[in-house]
């Protein structure tokens, strides 16, 4: 067992939830802080050991609205991460949930998910207009 | 002061905001909001208003990391912004700041050569710089934001430097989307 992170968010971080019993890793909102590898160190850091001390499969579901080039990097290290176990023959999984109005967005997963081999599926958000 | 002319020069340039001074995270985040609000109730399409708040965001957070880097004080650590609309509705995103000569140069050159780039080369460029080591995307320093501020533009970005001293110039830098 370790620590779960459960952070609020804020104008320029997304909200971050896991949940190591069920093997899931949450974010939703905006990413744009000026030094994204110490907001997404801890995310790693959780990645890595959930990924080392455990044999259960891993699912992020994301619902990331706007990432600026420094946190698209960090995203970059945990998809590559997930690859990596992936190819050890483990499940993983990413689900990318985007409010349809926002095509930017679901370009920005189709392009993370060029370089995955494992389940990445981009969904429309259901919304009321 | 003469705010009437002020004025007149925003208008005539089609100015929508405009900032000029020493910016912080928290500026940046406060003159952020406000541009995607002011966006919004243009009814700018969603892709336009991201685009722009995009490269807006690159360019200034660029200029906080430069003058970190170059540890300048509050007068060196300014930046000018602003964000404007052509004759034919195109979003322009400028922002200029003071940097070593060198730098300028540097920068410059390396707007230049992404000009001639069409979208899969630039695409190419952007997942190589990306998956280049931390260290070293850290010293080439604006790879990423350049790239992608370029992907994202209608038109090559334009960059200019004017000298202000013997070793320092005004670098400006200018997206079409």
């Amino acid at each position: 067992m370790s620590h779960d992170l459960n952070l609020p968010g804020s104008p320029s971080t997304p909200a971050i939830q896991s949940d190591w019993q069920s093997g899931r890793l949450a974010m939703q909102g905006d990413s744009y802080p000026e030094n994204s590898y110490e907001l997404f160190s801890q995310v790693i850091d959780w990645v890595e050991a959930f990924l080392e001390r455990e044999s259960r499969s891993l699912t992020l579901v994301l619902e990331l609205v706007y990432l600026n080039t420094s946190s698209v990097k960090a995203m970059m290290d945990i998809f590559d991460l997930l690859e990596d176990t992936y190819q050890g023959g483990r499940e993983v999984a990413v689900e990318w949930r985007y409010d349809p109005r926002n095509e930017r967005i679901a370009e920005l997963a189709e392009e993370f998910k060029e370089d995955c081999s494992y389940p990445f599926a981009i969904l429309p958000l259901e919304v009321g207009s | 002061m003469n705010l009437l002319s002020l004025r007149d020069n925003y208008l005539q340039q089609r100015i929508m905001l405009c900032f000029n001074g020493p910016i912080s995270r928290s500026l940046i985040e406060e003159i952020g909001h406000a541009l995607r609000n002011y966006l919004n109730s243009q009814s700018a399409a969603p892709s336009s208003a991201m685009d722009v708040f995009a490269v807006y965001i690159e360019m200034t957070q660029n200029i906080r990391h430069y003058a970190r880097l170059q540890d300048y004080g509050e007068e060196e650590a300014t930046a000018t912004i602003a964000v404007a609309r052509d004759g034919d509705g195109r979003y322009l995103v400028s922002a200029g700041n003071l940097v070593e000569d060198a730098d300028g140069q540097r920068l410059v050159e390396a707007v230049e050569s992404l000009a001639g780039l069409d979208a899969d080369e630039l695409k190419r460029a952007y997942k190589q710089q990306l998956r280049r080591p931390r260290d070293e995307a850290a010293t080439s320093g604006a790879g990423l934001g350049l790239i992608d501020m370029a992907r994202k533009s209608t038109r090559p970005l334009e960059a200019s430097l004017q000298p202000l001293s013997s070793s320092q110039s005004f670098f400006s830098l200018t997206a079409t989307i």
